[in-house]
């Protein structure tokens, strides 16, 4: 019976292309859709990992950085650099503004560094370089290119003029890019000399991030350490939370869509195969094997969709970021797990009209030339 | 076209499959259309309610959602001693994320004085803030979270009392919430701070020739509320319009497979009585609309099911979800329907190639 069901599937070349086709479709649907918040999740956390700090003090109750503000006095900066197992602080002062050249405007996460900062600057510097000096800016190669910057160049930035010193990789999101200027630049145009937004701090070696972070909460008081860890899952679940009901809803029309198509397929099959079913039944097949057969097309292609759908969202996710756009597609071993238990349900679901049929199929009929 | 007919209605579960997965990308396409109109609409509530017709924010910053404004100190003053301007209302305004039952939640925090304006337009239950730990909150987020009048949360390390839910301040990624000016200069501890200025004009004076006076005025930026929110749509349309027109592909290429799938078979099945057809005389062109017409009946049904399924759909998300909000654009509808013909068309080429290959001498040597 499993060669009949191969033997249905693969006789009709255009038939199995279409609905392996329309499978993977619908089951990409679901795939690029998980992937492309996954691929905003690590875009979006990418400045905490890369910053080079083991924990990060921020306003007390604030424990992101994405979409929040926070302001500390800086005598924090003191006071936890005193706090037993910190080797080192680095302050920075932070919020989102606009990276603007002629008439392109791009969202950016404004970074404010101290000359010669240990911490929380540019990692990966392509061109030019990452430190800055009063009057200069480190911005993203994409943006730079989308905007027709080079270095050298003139950018605004918090409503003033600054060269372009550097542009920087892997600091441009589907959502924002960042851009750094000095910390001197930053208070001159925002006017606020008393306050940081959050101070990178390194723990001594031997040290546990997280025991010094709370040791900084406890000793400074007023302000939320976490170990950078923590921080970046704290604005991963900014992302999962936002985007859960979307990725729902988006899910159940993917797999209706999938549904539709794959029932279609197996109906059709079946349907186009009516004659030889009542063959194999005259001959005395039981029921039971006919619907295994049907069962295990229904299977088979949606296997192959699967496989084709995962590959089609690789494809994607390689072809994408070449396009210049800042889309990131990363798919994740849950959301496989999920698309394919979703392929399942699929295939038994579209394989009950063609069952229904068959069971209802008379032996006799297919010798009377129906 | 009898026989179009016939062959479509022949089968009956087959037909029923085949507009049914028409009708399911149709509905997938406009529902994402319905979603982006929503969400544009959601985006530019707090301009669209609030009083004046002219924003000021900080030199550099042309963007209410995003970017942080922050103005220099004394502007309010400067920009009410311009000729021209009526009214101004002050708002010191910052996004910030709520923890609300253990779930991360992006809200829009609007501090404003409830004498000047500048607060909720609508608020369906309660009052407005009176003290500094009062907040007016959306009522849509306070549903989803079993919050109620009275209660009390912590906002950046602050307790506030809710006092009042607002109605319209909804959306799926931000919703808005109100307290008064002071208690927001305490939370982003920047004592005398202003975001923006909400400035009517006086009687007689046109909001573009008040924006070039104020623009005179140093480390502003004077917009009109329209440029503004057309400059937050223009932000937001960057950010989703990429993986929504993925989206809007994928949901295209499977209503093609399908209706191509369903007028392929149909096709193949009735090459024999084709090729007869062909046989006795009938040109190509005649058997291509044949199968045209089954394409086109077929997907033409689906995306008018289509659109019925999108509104039925959008209805339930938004019943079940309110924080979501789907407008049905009748220029998206009508695009839906050109996208199911746009299926027909391309799904109809492949029987097409079919009857055209097929010999008439064939159907007698079987």
């Amino acid at each position: 019976m499993i060669r009949l069901a191969f033997r249905n599937l693969f006789q009709n070349k255009i038939h199995l292309v279409i609905s392996v086709g329309g499978v993977a479709l619908a089951l990409l649907l679901m795939l690029s859709l998980d992937a492309v918040f996954a691929g905003v999740e690590r875009q979006i956390t990418a400045y905490i990992n890369n910053s080079g700090a083991d924990v990060f003090v921020s306003q007390s109750g604030v424990r992101n950085m994405h979409m929040a503000a926070s302001s500390l006095p800086v005598s924090t900066i003191g006071a936890v650099k005193d706090v037993p197992g910190v080797e080192d602080g680095t302050p920075i002062l932070y919020l989102t503004n606009m990276v603007a050249a002629g008439d392109e405007r791009n969202l950016a996460y404004i970074i404010g560094l101290p000359e010669d900062a240990a911490m929380g600057g540019p990692w990966k510097v392509t061109d030019g370089r990452g430190n800055l000096r009063a009057g200069e800016a480190v911005i993203d190669r994409n943006i730079a290119q989308k905007s027709g910057v080079a270095v050298g160049d003139e950018v605004e930035i918090l409503g003033g003029k600054l060269k372009v010193v550097g542009l920087s990789e892997e600091t441009a999101s589907l959502v924002n890019s960042v851009a750094f200027i000095s910390l001197s630049d930053f208070v001159r145009f925002r006017g606020s000399p008393d306050a940081i937004s959050f101070l990178l701090v390194k723990v001594k070696s031997g040290e546990s991030p997280e025991s010094v972070a709370t040791r900084i909460e406890t000793q400074v008081g007023n302000v939320t350490a976490q170990a950078t860890a923590d921080f970046a899952a704290q604005e991963r679940r900014v992302v999962k939370d936002m985007s859960t009901d979307v990725i729902a809803i988006m899910n159940l029309i993917g797999f209706l869509i999938g549904l539709a198509v794959m029932a279609l397929t197996v109906y059709t099959a079946t349907l186009a195969r009516r004659a030889e079913y009542g063959v194999l039944k005259a001959l005395g097949a039981r029921n039971g094997h006919l619907y295994r057969a049907v069962l295990a097309q229904a299977l088979f292609s949606v296997a192959i969709g699967l496989g084709v759908g995962v590959v089609f969202t690789l494809l994607l996710s390689a072809i994408i970021p070449r396009l210049g756009l800042n889309l990131a597609l990363e798919i994740n071993a849950a959301s496989l797990l999920k698309v394919s238990g979703a392929s399942l349900v699929i295939a038994a679901v579209s394989a009950v009209l063609p069952i229904r049929q068959i069971a209802g199929l008379d032996p006799a009929t297919v010798f009377r030339g129906k | 076209m009898q026989l179009a007919r016939r062959n479509l209605f022949q089968d009956k579960t087959r037909l029923a499959l085949s507009v049914g997965g028409v009708a399911l990308a149709v509905m997938l396409i406009l529902l994402l259309n319905g979603f982006l109109t929503g969400m544009n609409r959601q985006i530019t509530s707090y301009l669209d309610h609030s009083p004046g017709s002219l924003i000021v924010a900080q030199k550099g910053v042309s963007n209410l959602l995003g970017a942080t404004s922050l103005l220099p100190p004394g502007a309010a003053g400067k920009v009410e001693a311009v000729n021209g301007v009526g009214k101004v209302a002050s708002i010191l305004s910052q996004f910030v994320i709520l923890d609300l039952q253990g779930k991360k939640q992006p809200a829009y925090m609007i501090g404003y004085e409830p004498e000047q304006g500048g607060g909720p337009w609508e608020i369906g239950e309660g009052r407005k803030p009176a003290t500094d730990s009062e907040i007016v909150f959306d009522g849509v987020l306070a549903r989803r979270h079993n919050l109620h009048i009275g209660d009390t949360f912590e906002i950046m390390g602050q307790d506030f009392t809710i006092v009042g839910l607002s109605d319209g301040t909804a959306s799926w990624m931000t919703s808005f919430f109100f307290i008064r000016t002071a208690a927001a200069e305490k939370l982003l501890r920047a004592p005398g701070a202003t975001s923006f200025l909400l400035v009517t004009p006086a009687e007689g004076i046109a909001p573009e020739d008040l924006r070039g006076r104020l623009n005179a005025l140093s480390g502003i930026n004077a917009l009109t509320k329209r440029e503004m929110a057309a400059n937050d749509l223009k932000l937001f349309a960057k950010i989703f319009s990429a993986p929504l027109r993925l989206m809007v592909a994928i949901a295209f290429l499977v209503g093609t497979m399908i209706v191509g799938l369903v007028i392929y078979t149909a096709t193949v099945e009735r090459q024999r009585e084709y090729g007869v057809l062909k046989a006795i005389g009938a040109a190509n062109r005649i058997l291509y609309q044949v199968v045209m017409t089954q394409a086109l009946v077929a997907a033409v049904t689906g995306a008018l099911f289509g659109v019925l399924l999108a509104y039925g759909a959008g209805q339930w998300i938004m019943s079940a979800r309110p924080q979501f909000l789907i407008v049905f654009d009748p220029r998206n509808v009508v695009w839906a329907l050109l996208a199911g013909l746009g299926m027909a068309l391309a799904a109809a080429l492949f029987p097409a190639r079919v009857v055209a290959g097929l010999a008439p001498a064939e159907v007698f040597r079987k």
